[in-house]
């Protein structure tokens, strides 16, 4: 009886727990959101535009080589991979096709976001983690600075324009490694690989992968935050904080880029 | 005897099962410089963070300039926030930010001062604390207690009221320590402003303080003038000041826990 006890108490427990984080999570959400567009109108102070061109330049300067190196690679292997079994079918010159379609839609938003995730999403967690372990969040609030407008509002609004357009560079990237193998080494023509990837790419495929990079940029961007600032227990604290923030945001990352395929697919055919 | 400026009524504070504050009863009057001592784990800490409105208490009311914390908006509790000013254990200074920056930070926030005016007073902000020309260094480039004077710089920014001032002696030399303790006692002079300083270090509460209250287990147990409490017949009170072993606090914290720690939460 009491061992069936604690099993029903510790489910009711944990679906508790999970819900308090969700109601956590929604605050957080719902106050960014009051602070980046109804707060200027109420005539309050609105988030800091000194901390949101830093926190600009960093995220952008932070990422830029890595986007492009893994971009350029990503789009290198594609081309190879491409060719290897289009060689078959005397359909060679598709591969460009087949590159730019697939960096547009799939492979450039989620590459992206993840090295977005490790690189400024960790980064993120553990400074606001650090901000909260040494009393700055409170010495924040105690001065009547709101940390909403001040720490996150200036980060949220960077990620969703940094994390697109990093995501424009990867397109481009990824089609000029891609282009660079075939060229070389695979034996098309610079012409027609360059008319056939620039064929197939319809505005759509573009949209379809920019979508999907804003809502990847609003799951790094908050994950990255909500975990930052519910840091507890000092220095370890925040190692496992960040730890939390990449693993979390790389899974979300492709579950939504999961639901995102499906909706684009059935939804806007 | 003037009006309290700041006005504790009955306030208790639930750490899950565990209360902490067992209804606490303080005023502070304006200009004193009130100490709250105690040692370890009697509230000392919750209590500052209770009135300054970082925690809010499950009972009773705290009252600052007249306004009740608890029931205030946010925008209100920002308006109270820019008449007190908080020094922090830890200094609390922002990393990322210069030293001037970090004073000149509430500054730039609430008011709509030119940068040069700032600069000036921040300039003889860092002046009354004795650091000038410190403003372009980082806070890791300067010592454990020149951080203490630059967040004490910034806690009286915006010439507050009432300074809050959490263990200011805490991971300080004697001699630092002690020069932090002078400089409490001269901006409290200078600059008329009231001062609540949260302590367990003896030397400096008898150093600065116009009226000491003694804390534990979550209840004020002596409450008087720094000679008052020197004399104080007061068990708890003197085993504090003189620091021994034995005393109304034992050693072990009770039977029960010692047994919970050894045998886990299982029933005895």
């Amino acid at each position: 009886m009491t061992k069936l006890e604690s099993y029903f108490g510790s489910i009711g427990k944990t679906t508790h727990q999970f819900l308090i984080e969700v109601a956590k999570i929604w605050q957080l959400v719902t106050d960014f959101f009051y602070w980046a567009i109804l707060a200027p109108f109420k005539g309050k102070k609105s988030f800091g535009r000194e901390a949101f061109s830093r926190q600009l330049f960093f995220m952008g300067n932070e990422s830029l080589f890595i986007v492009a190196l893994v971009s350029a690679s990503v789009g290198a292997v594609l081309a190879l991979q491409a060719a290897y079994q289009l060689k078959e079918f005397g359909a060679l010159m598709y591969t460009g096709a087949l590159v730019s379609v697939s960096m547009a839609r799939e492979l450039g938003p989620i590459i992206t976001a993840i090295v977005i995730a490790g690189r400024v999403g960790a980064s993120i967690t553990a400074e606001l983690g650090t901000m909260k372990v040494q009393e700055e969040v409170d010495a924040l609030v105690t001065m009547g600075i709101p940390p909403i407008p001040f720490l996150v509002v200036p980060r949220i609004l960077a990620i969703i324009i940094m994390l697109p357009s990093l995501t424009v560079l990867s397109y481009a990237i990824g089609i000029l490694g891609g282009y660079l193998i075939s060229t070389t080494s695979l034996g098309i023509g610079s012409e027609v690989y360059l008319q056939e990837s620039f064929d197939a790419l319809v505005a759509k495929d573009l949209m379809t992968g920019l979508a999907k990079s804003f809502v990847f940029s609003l799951l790094v961007g908050f994950i990255a935050i909500y975990t930052g600032l519910g840091v507890r227990g000092g220095a370890e604290g925040v190692g496992r904080a960040t730890t939390q923030s990449v693993v979390a945001s790389i899974i979300a990352i492709i579950v939504a880029d999961g639901i995102c395929t499906a909706v684009f697919y059935y939804v806007f055919p | 005897m003037s009006e309290p400026v700041i006005e504790i009524r009955n306030v208790q504070k639930w750490f899950g099962e565990r209360r902490v504050l067992t209804g606490v009863n303080v005023d502070v009057h304006e200009g004193e410089t009130l100490v709250i001592m105690g040692g370890s784990g009697c509230g000392k800490s919750t209590l500052l963070r209770a009135i300054i409105g970082l925690m809010h208490p499950e009972e009773g009311s705290i009252k600052i300039f007249g306004q009740d914390m608890a029931s205030a908006t946010d925008d209100e509790k920002n308006e109270i926030r820019k008449k007190f000013g908080m020094l922090f254990q830890g200094s609390a200074l922002f990393n990322s930010l210069t030293v001037g920056e970090n004073v000149a930070l509430p500054l730039k926030e609430h008011t709509d001062l030119d940068d040069d005016i700032i600069n000036i007073i921040v300039k003889v902000k860092l002046e009354l604390v004795g650091l000038t020309g410190f403003e372009s260094l980082k806070p890791f480039e300067i010592s454990g207690g020149m951080k203490k004077r630059v967040a004490l710089a910034r806690a009286i920014a915006l010439d507050p009221k009432i300074v809050f001032y959490d263990e200011p002696g805490a991971g300080l030399d004697p001699i630092t320590a002690s020069v932090i303790d002078h400089l409490i006692m001269d901006l409290s002079k200078k600059l008329k402003m009231t001062s609540v300083v949260v302590t367990h270090e003896m030397t400096s509460a008898f150093r600065i303080a116009d009226r000491i209250i003694v804390l534990q287990q979550g209840k004020v147990v002596a409450e008087g003038g720094p000679e008052a409490i020197r004399k104080s017949d007061h068990p708890y009170v003197k085993q504090f000041i003189h620091g021994e072993i034995d005393g109304p606090i034992s050693f072990k914290e009770s039977r029960d826990s010692y047994l919970k720690g050894i045998f886990g939460d299982e029933e005895i």
